[in-house]
């Protein structure tokens, strides 16, 4: 029986050759591979294209350089969030054999942001896959959330033919009105029947009579006038707690009537409401003019502070993400941090030199640092943070994601930075800002946000579109402003991050606003006296013989009290003056 | 095609090899792995350096992998919840955070999903796929294996230069 053989000895030499043909092609396309990976996984982290034009991997001394990095914006389709002319990365060789990444330091030279492209670099924007296309489908979401004034004024007639009866209050309560002064006249009569004054009336006539022919010494008459006496008061003090009723009635009838006054203003304010008039509110102006631009800055700033808070979440747990993209299913990777190891992507330092103008005769340099990026802040134990500084510009951010709740703030003040053109929502204006200077700020603690951004120009100026020449308040804004060189923008957004308020406000607003007062004014109160008599013509019907009714039984209710008093009063008088005569002492 | 005929090449000759049912079934079930999982993983590179080293039947590798390939795919969903459970429950944690901080391991991908559930399903079914192949194939030697051998179809596939370069690495 033969020894069964454990090992093919005979295919060592095949599988070394192996073995060595693919460490040649490592080495011959490692540079092209690391190129097209860090590509695509970093495409796949920002949701728009990263190019990299040249890479090389330097194994032995663990460096990386890259040469030509391109990063397209996720939000603008032919614009690059940055091109890099070189990057030179010193990385950690050790940690890669656990699959991480440290990068001990990265020098990028020739950093220049903004600059144009040929195609359209957004990924996220498109697909709306991957943790990219999830945070800046919420951005949007987000963004799209605050209800931003719009100036326009109709051309024409300003009609206010939609006007619907049905949805004026002043004719269901003028109805309620006449239907409870009808219910109060019924209810005062009912108390008036109810007092039976005609006996008592009727006796104190009687008693009267018989004292009229009585003697001082005719005692039973006397008494008989008393005790009439003493009714005739009781019958007065029941008429007066009808009357206090019925006072009390008139009362809720007089404030019913005023509630007819408060319906027909709230109906003048709905009619209005249908009119297409501008707002001749200064804030409302500021809103209108710049809270669509101003929005934009805050959302892209938002986009890339969630971005950090899904790659750098706080704490130690498990975290899922997507796996790679691979012809079978990429499934989900999930990371396992571990208190006192390495975190699986650290940059411990990043030294920045770029452009600011970089296509000006004199473009500017400048400087900045990023230290502590790294995908587990809570095992890197410190913040990221971020500065550069120059001439013209101061910029710092600080991600502290290191405990429970992270804490997110950034700000820049870039000077002589010319913005380009934009469009006055609403409204056919272009307005050039120039040379301005830039603020921006954004304070992100847990969930509640606070954001500023502002725009200060000296040289601002004023492009008609168009289709100026049918827009009346477009000629109006333009005879606002178009003198004004000066532009102060400042956009504050503070609350909670779900749901911030917005305000914004500008130099141009008063100005704008009184513009449109001084010349809209008369057509804007012609308009609404218009829509004031449309609103009476349909209302007055019901109002006025609701408030007739009203008058007729508040007098009706007043008079029946007056003229039961007034007989009670009457027969009491009578019968004390007769019973005076005859206990009168005469002497003789 | 050229696919298809080298899945016939191996199927014929691994049945009709010299090899015990044994050696061709370890062969099919490391075969297997390379088709059930993602391929480009270092778990592959292994397996791989085994059929090759191993005396088991190599043809018996190919034909496993040429054969598990459309099922791993079909079973990808599966592989995926296994994996995605496997790996977020809370009885493992320690023992994947232990291998996920351990040199080398992390580049074998078991954290992901997909890598680990197929992995841990063709571990589950390599035991029963190994013995069902080998009583299969000792079966087909002694009931319809020679005629298969005195065809013509079969002398034609065998007389192919691709069957020479297969006898290199047959047991």
């Amino acid at each position: 029986m033969s020894r069964l053989k454990i090992f093919r000895w005979r295919a060592v030499a095949p599988l070394l050759l192996l073995f060595f043909i693919g460490c040649a092609l490592w080495w011959l396309f490692a540079d092209t591979i690391a190129r097209r990976e860090s590509q695509k996984v970093g495409t796949q982290l920002l949701g728009a294209k990263v190019e990299i034009q040249d890479l090389h991997l330097d194994l032995k001394r663990g460096d990386v350089t890259i040469r030509g990095l391109t990063i397209a914006s996720p939000h603008e389709a032919f614009k690059n969030l940055l091109q890099a002319d070189e990057l030179v990365a010193d990385i950690d060789m050790i940690p890669l054999t656990e699959k991480k990444l440290v990068v001990d330091r990265i020098v990028a030279k020739g950093l220049r942001f903004g600059t144009p492209r040929t195609t359209d670099g957004r990924v996220a924007a498109q697909s709306g896959d991957g943790i990219a296309g999830r945070v800046l489908a919420e951005t949007r979401e987000w963004a799209s959330q605050f209800q931003i004034p719009v100036l326009q004024l109709a051309t024409g007639k300003i009609s206010i033919d939609s006007l619907d009866p049905r949805r004026l209050s002043t004719i269901p309560a003028a109805a309620a009105l006449s239907a409870r002064a009808d219910s109060s006249r019924r209810a005062w009569q009912a108390s008036f029947d109810s007092l039976r004054l005609g006996p008592t009336l009727d006796s104190a006539s009687a008693a009267l009579e018989r004292l009229r022919h009585a003697r001082a010494t005719d005692l039973a008459a006397l008494n008989d006038g008393r005790q009439a006496i003493d009714r005739l008061k009781r019958a007065r003090d029941r008429v007066t707690a009808v009357d206090r009723t019925v006072t009390s009635g008139i009362t809720q009838l007089q404030t019913g009537l005023a509630g007819l006054d408060s319906a027909r203003r709230r109906d003048y304010a709905f009619g209005r409401s249908l009119l297409k008039l501008p707002s001749l509110d200064a804030p409302e102006i500021g809103a209108a003019l710049f809270a669509p631009g101003a929005i934009k800055p805050f959302e892209r700033a938002l986009y890339y502070a969630q971005l950090a808070r899904r790659y750098m979440p706080p704490g130690l747990l498990p975290r899922a993400t997507t796996g790679p993209s691979r012809v079978r299913r990429a499934g989900e990777n999930v990371r396992f941090p571990k208190e006192r190891a390495l975190p699986a992507f650290l940059l411990r330092s990043a030294e920045l030199s770029f452009l600011l103008h970089p296509t000006s005769d004199q473009p500017q340099q400048y400087a900045g640092r990023l230290t502590g990026l790294t995908s587990e802040p809570a095992l890197y134990g410190r913040a990221t943070t971020f500065r550069a500084s120059g001439p013209q510009l101061t910029a710092g951010a600080l991600l502290d994601h290191v405990r429970d709740i992270p804490v997110d703030t950034g700000g820049a003040t870039v000077g002589g930075i010319t913005l380009p053109a934009f469009q006055v929502p609403g409204v056919p204006l272009r307005v050039d800002p120039g040379a301005a200077t830039t603020q921006f700020g954004l304070t992100l603690n847990g969930d509640t946000i606070h954001a500023r951004f502002a725009i200060r120009s000296t040289h601002a100026r004023w492009m008609r579109d168009s289709g100026f020449a049918n827009s009346t308040i477009g000629d109006l804004i333009w005879q606002a402003v178009s003198g004004i060189s000066n532009l102060d923008v400042e956009a504050r957004l503070s609350g909670a991050l779900h749901h911030p308020d917005l305000a914004v406000r500008s130099n141009l607003d008063e100005a704008v606003a009184s513009r449109l007062r001084a010349v809209l004014g008369e057509q804007v109160a012609a308009a609404e006296k218009q829509m004031r008599d449309r609103v009476d013509a349909l209302i007055n019907d019901k109002v006025g013989p609701a408030r007739a009714r009203v008058n007729e039984v508040e007098t009706q209710g007043q008079a029946q009290i007056a003229q039961q008093r007034a007989r009670l009063d009457d027969l009491q008088k009578q019968l004390e003056q007769r019973l005076r005569d005859l206990t009168r002492i005469r002497l003789p | 095609m050229f696919a298809l005929i080298k899945l016939i090449q191996s199927l014929f000759g691994a049945l009709h090899s010299e090899g015990t049912p044994g050696q061709l079934a370890a062969g099919i079930v490391l075969g297997s792995f390379l088709g059930l999982t993602p391929l480009f993983n270092l778990h592959n590179a292994l397996i791989f350096a085994a059929l090759v080293l191993l005396n088991i039947s190599f043809a018996g590798g190919m034909l496993g992998w040429a054969l598990f390939v459309p099922i791993g795919f079909l079973l990808d969903p599966l592989f995926d919840w296994l994996g995605h459970g496997l790996l977020l429950a809370p009885s493992l944690r320690g023992l994947w955070t232990s291998l996920y901080n351990t040199p080398i391991v992390p580049l074998s991908n078991f954290n992901n999903s997909v890598v680990l559930g197929s992995l841990v399903f063709a571990l589950l079914v390599s035991l029963p796929l190994f013995f069902a192949t080998r009583w299969a194939v000792a079966r087909y030697r002694v009931t319809v294996g020679e005629r298969v051998r005195q065809s013509k179809f079969y002398r034609a596939v065998t007389a192919s230069k691709v069957y020479n370069v297969y006898k290199m690495f047959r047991p």
